[in-house]
């Protein structure tokens, strides 16, 4: 479904390479998650997917389906099927929740020339997950994220997901910043969306949350490269030994 | 170095048929004419070097030749707006009430609407005590003088109008009023004259709209003046969206008495150059004030906005926010005059500005300006200019709202602080819908 091949990345007006040489090859049905020291690059690399224009791709290729993805506007991926929940969801004062979503919603239906959404139709879709993710209906008439607290922006964008039933779902630390309860219940809205055709890219720093989302690989994005791989063990691993004895091997095969 | 364009300008047209036509009429009003008209003889048409008119060059508006406006049409080319099937339509054509678009027969005994030229014929003694005397007095400062602004297009308005409307508020009316100011006619001149009068405790809605019916460049130089008297409220929405060609320079007084409440919204999205000149006299203590702006400029729109609160008495609010939105090579002009005179202790008054510029050739040039005199009072003031975020509109579109749709929406947002405070739906979502349309995007459903 997705396939990245030697990606080359950096920010738009800068010189210095956040990405260099990234290649990953995701399939149907299949969740990756993606650990990495702070600073490696997996928010860039996430944002790179969504089509954010602050960076710059120099080299390489993305493709979802065969189609180049890096000729399209972030509009048209989400039309594709790529979502990106955000490692900092955003505020948007005087939108409201549900007017963005069905606008969304309905702007895709529209790309893909289904009929759109009328507020009641919405709100029918949405009610059954609202409940899921233990949204209140406070949250959904007020602001995009305004005054949302971390945790209940989390919960949103997994909430908007869910809603949006992307076939690509992107992840970047949705984890970061929950409590127990909250980290289950978010654990709980992406299983809940795991099906053969749709796939996952889970960027996080804790082992914790692949016990609830199980992974089928595991990646190590060190310095803008993936530079290990392997099965969920590998982030047990991870857990134990931190990546200093990664930049070791690393570092001895470069 | 002259602030005033001369000699003669393209406005004696109109200034000759002033001085030939206001010899009827009472006395008073007479005589109320020819000060004004001698006042606007005087005054001439300011230039750029005029510090109120710095940045809004009238050339354009002089080099025509205006003739005095004539009646106008009894059908229209457009749809006159009306944003509620229920409410209470007042439409004055070229200046003129017009009574078989009007409403006129009341249906409570609250409210008397009535053509102003036939208000002054009959010298009704309302009109009398108000018409031409609202807006600041002279004070005394430690160690100066606070006096009234001089408005030349006022005054020519005074000297010049054919008729007008008198809206007389005694209690409470439930229905919303609509007042349409409808121009048309290529090369003429209009002075709609409006006296609003609110009784003491009096409560109503009212919202004028200012359109231009078909072709051509039409001048406007509108007059509303507001009395509030204590303890009675008043919401007062102005919508000017006259077509691209249009000139309208407004003048908008109101005084408020104690204990009474006034929200005043002025909505620019129309006229190729525009200009008001909103005044609010508070005139008693305890009084609640809103004066509140959204403008939004695209293509070679000039739209200025000159506020002036004038806090003459002790322990009254005021809020004023102003959402400017300017695209293109449009330019918008904001000054915001607040004084709080010596006695007006406890003082509560706040003012924000905000403009978000969507071009690199729009243009925006805004002044706060607070003159405090009293020792004891929270003043503040904010002005700011940006642009559309980066990020908010990526999240946007990452989840599938196109870009222009997306920038729409965030411009809304933006003014949606100003526009949500505006309580008839109806009314609100008309304004609304008619944003995103000058924003260039149909929002469906
Ligand atoms: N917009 C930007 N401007 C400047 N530098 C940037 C920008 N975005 C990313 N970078 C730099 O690129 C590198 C990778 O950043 P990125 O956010 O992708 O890291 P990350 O792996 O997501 O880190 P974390 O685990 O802390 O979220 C960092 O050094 C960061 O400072
Ligand atoms: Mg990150």
């Amino acid at each position: 479904m997705l396939q990245i091949a030697n990606l080359h990345a950096k920010v738009a007006e800068d010189e210095r390479e956040i990405l260099k040489g990234l290649t990953l090859s995701v399939k149907p049905g299949e969740v990756h998650a993606i650990m990495g020291p702070n600073g490696s690059g997996k928010s860039t690399l996430a944002n790179v997917i969504a089509g954010r224009e602050t960076y710059e791709v120099t080299d390489g290729a993305v493709t979802l389906d065969g189609e180049d993805l890096l000729e399209m506007e972030p509009d048209e991926r989400a039309h594709k099927g790529v979502f990106l929940a955000f490692q900092y969801p955003v505020e948007i004062p005087g939108v409201s929740n549900t007017y963005f979503l069905r606008a969304a919603l309905n702007a895709r239906r529209k790309a893909n020339g289904e009929d759109e959404m009328d507020a009641l139709a919405f709100m029918k879709h949405i009610r059954e997950k609202v409940k899921t993710l233990g949204l209140t209906d406070d949250m959904l008439s007020r602001s995009v994220n305004e005054g949302f607290s971390g945790g209940e922006k989390k919960r949103n964008e997994i909430f908007q997901m869910a809603v949006l039933e992307p076939r690509l779902c992107v992840l970047d630390e949705t984890d970061s910043g929950l409590d127990i309860d909250a980290l289950q219940t978010v654990a709980h809205g992406v299983n809940a969306l795991r099906s053969p055709d749709r796939a996952f890219i889970v960027v996080t720093h804790y082992q914790r949350l692949l016990n609830f989302i199980v992974p089928d690989f595991v990646h190590v994005l060190m310095d803008g490269r993936l530079v290990k791989s392997g099965g969920k063990e590998l982030a047990l691993e991870l857990e134990a030994k931190g990546y200093g004895w990664l930049e070791a091997e690393v570092g001895a095969t470069a | 170095m002259s602030t005033v364009l001369s000699p003669a300008t393209g406005l004696s047209g109109i200034v000759d048929h002033g001085a030939a036509s206001g010899s009827s009429g009472a006395p008073w009003v007479r005589s109320l004419r020819a000060a004004a008209l001698d006042a606007h003889r005087e005054l001439g048409v300011p230039t750029t070097r005029h510090e109120e008119w710095k940045y809004t060059p009238l050339r354009r508006l002089v080099e025509r030749d205006w003739a005095a406006g004539e009646p106008g049409p009894a059908v229209f080319q457009r749809e006159l707006p009306r944003y509620d099937e229920g409410s209470i339509r007042i439409v004055l054509v070229n200046g003129r009430f017009d009574r078989n678009l009007s409403e006129t027969e009341a249906r409570s005994p609250h409210w008397v609407a009535r053509s102003l030229r036939d208000a002054v014929t009959e010298d009704d003694a309302v009109v009398r005590e108000w018409l031409g005397q609202v807006g600041p007095k002279t004070t005394q400062a430690v160690g100066r003088e606070i006096t009234p602004d001089s408005h030349t297009f006022a005054e020519l308005n005074t000297a010049t109008f054919e008729d007008g409307l008198f809206l007389h508020i005694t209690g409470d009316v439930a229905a919303l009023i609509e007042i349409v100011h409808v121009a048309t006619g290529d090369g003429q001149a209009f002075a709609p004259r409006v006296l609003v009068v609110a009784e003491e405790g009096a409560r109503a809605r009212i919202v004028e709209t200012y359109v231009t019916d078909g072709e051509g460049a039409t001048f406007t130089y509108p007059v509303t003046e507001v009395v509030v008297k204590e303890g009675a409220n008043l919401e007062h929405v102005r919508v000017q969206d006259e077509g691209a060609e249009a000139f309208h320079i407004a003048n908008w007084q109101t005084t408020q008495a104690a204990g009474s409440e006034y929200h005043s919204f002025n909505v620019c999205y129309g006229a190729g150059l525009a200009r008001v000149d909103q005044g609010i006299w508070l005139d008693g203590q305890a009084t609640v004030t809103r004066l509140d702006g959204v403008v939004c400029a695209g293509g070679d729109q000039h739209i200025d906005n000159h506020t002036r609160l004038d806090h003459a008495q002790p322990n009254s609010n005021s809020f004023e926010v102003y959402k400017q939105i300017v695209d293109d090579r449009a330019t918008v002009v904001f000054n915001g005059k607040i004084f709080v005179h010596q006695d007006a202790q406890k003082t509560d008054a706040k003012q924000t500005n905000q403009a978000l510029l969507l071009s690199p050739t729009a243009t925006i040039d805004s002044k706060p300006q607070l003159e405090i005199f009293a020792d004891d009072v929270k003043c503040t003031h904010g002005a700011t200019v940006g642009q559309l975020e980066d990020l908010p509109l990526f999240y946007m579109r990452s989840r599938g709202v196109p870009k222009d749709q997306a920038e729409a929406v965030l411009v809304y947002a933006f003014a949606a602080e100003v526009l949500e405070l505006i309580t008839h739906v109806g009314l609100r979502q008309a304004l609304e819908r008619r944003l995103y349309e000058k924003l260039g995007v149909d929002l469906g459903a």
